[in-house]
């Protein structure tokens, strides 16, 4: 209980809002340069890691339902729970001082990516019919040929697509940490 | 300030009417489209319930529009990986390895129907509902006010951002940063996209901070509001009235009456 009290200071409530605005602006941007990523958890991932992993769930669970609410991703209301575990991890691999280096950042992307598609291919499988109504669904389509089942082709294609998108996700979000100032990040630091 | 929400202003009934309602109303529609399976019956609550609404609500033309924008990369996804790939006997066409079965459309147009309910009735309370109001009455029943104000500035601050994001393709495309070819390279330019917004971003935190505690945002204590939401005793009966509906279809359901 006081360790979540002490995640959530003004500062980090004035970063939560700019995390998700960055998520949206993000992940707008890589499509209309057409790099097949979503990095639309960037933000999320940053809090994570500066703040912690409550914090991090916060903003994860909220940005899903600032996208539904604009109407850009309506949606994305149903992987709330999925965004929310995504900003967490990214506070645990940090506490675990994974995000010092940049090939253990990467890693933490990779498993971060890998427990997601888990997690989101039950719900594109059983509350939307085995589809997102996004470009992904081709991959869909493609496993589902290859004869695997609705669960199958989610996770399957959620396998293809997360991993690598958290990875660099992950390895863009120490990048921004080794350019931050010491005494700024400080300011989040719990210790 | 522009704010990219589904919100269209108009001085009708169905705008007027508490946010509360107008959430216990969507979530009847959320509760009877999960618990009906029929395609007809959901098509029907489709045409019988939200159409109405969104009449009443003055919003018809905007809300068939938005509706269709929403549900046509579903239903074409759907039909398609259903269609074809979903187990059935009843083919209806041949194409090489791969046939079009009865039972998969079945299947999809079950989802879509299923799905035109859902966003369409979370579209609806979208498009007839302020969003700080929204948010005004959920702090009034006791949502922490910091969640109000995280969605509530994202919500204004998006656009802003929107336009730094193509501001910094621009200056980087000016500088020379090539946005086309081959993948590995697109890759490679992620990073000076990206970290120029991330950071110019984080660095401004300070100000919006102490803007905020100048204005006593962590003072603990009650607050009153500028704006003022209107309700009524009928409007209260109509919300335990709607949760009962919801809750009578979650127990047809479970016995097995829903159609």
């Amino acid at each position: 209980m006081d360790r979540i009290r002490r995640e959530f200071t003004t500062l980090t409530l004035v970063l939560i809002p700019v995390a998700i605005a960055i998520n949206v602006a993000v992940g707008q941007l890589v499509q209309s340069v057409k790099i097949p990523l979503y990095l639309d958890s960037i933000g999320t991932v940053l809090v994570g890691v500066l703040v912690g992993p409550w914090a991090g769930a916060l903003t994860g669970f909220l940005a899903n339902f600032v996208w539904t609410i604009t109407g850009l991703f309506p949606q994305a209301v149903a992987w709330a729970g999925v965004a929310a575990i995504i900003g967490a991890l990214a506070g645990a691999f940090r506490t675990g001082d994974w995000m010092r280096v940049w090939w253990k950042s990467i890693i933490a992307g990779l498993i971060t990516g890998i427990i997601a598609a888990v997690l989101s291919a039950p719900i594109a499988a059983y509350v939307f019919g085995g589809v997102t109504g996004t470009g992904t669904d081709a991959l869909v389509a493609a496993f589902r040929s290859a004869g695997l089942d609705m669960l199958g082709a989610n996770m399957a294609q959620g396998a293809v697509s997360d991993p690598i998108d958290k990875a660099v996700t992950f390895f863009i979000i120490w990048a921004i940490l080794q350019a931050l100032p010491e005494h700024f990040k400080a300011r989040f630091s719990q210790e | 300030m522009s704010t990219p929400t589904l919100y269209i202003p108009r001085s009708s009934g169905l705008h007027a009417l508490h946010p509360l309602t107008k959430i216990a109303m969507t979530g009847v529609f959320f509760v009877a489209a999960a618990t009906l399976s029929n395609v007809w019956w959901l098509l029907a609550l489709y045409a019988v319930g939200l159409l109405p609404l969104a009449f009443w609500g003055q919003v018809f033309r905007p809300f068939i529009k938005s509706n269709a924008l929403l549900i046509w990369p579903f239903a074409l996804s759907l039909f398609l990986i259903q269609g074809f790939f979903a187990r059935g006997t009843h083919v209806l066409l041949q194409l090489g390895p791969l046939s079009l079965k009865e039972e998969g459309l079945w299947l999809a147009a079950h989802f879509t129907a299923r799905l035109l309910v859902w966003l369409g009735a979370a579209a609806l309370m979208m498009i007839v509902t302020r969003p700080d109001k929204l948010m005004l009455s959920l702090i009034e029943r006791g949502m922490p006010r910091q969640i109000a104000y995280i969605i509530l500035t994202s919500l204004q601050i998006i656009p802003r951002f929107q336009d730094k994001a193509q501001g910094i393709l621009d200056a980087q495309r000016s500088r020379g940063l090539e946005t086309e070819g081959s993948l590995i390279h697109r890759m490679r330019m992620l990073v000076p996209l990206v970290a120029p917004l991330i950071l110019g971003s984080v660095l401004e935190l300070d100000e919006r901070a102490m803007a905020l505690e100048a204005r006593a945002f962590s003072r603990q204590g009650p607050r009153t509001s500028l704006t003022e939401l209107a309700d009524s005793k009928s409007q209260s009966v109509l919300r335990w009235g709607f949760l009962l509906v919801m809750l009578a279809l979650i127990a047809a359901r479970i016995v097995g009456l829903t159609p």
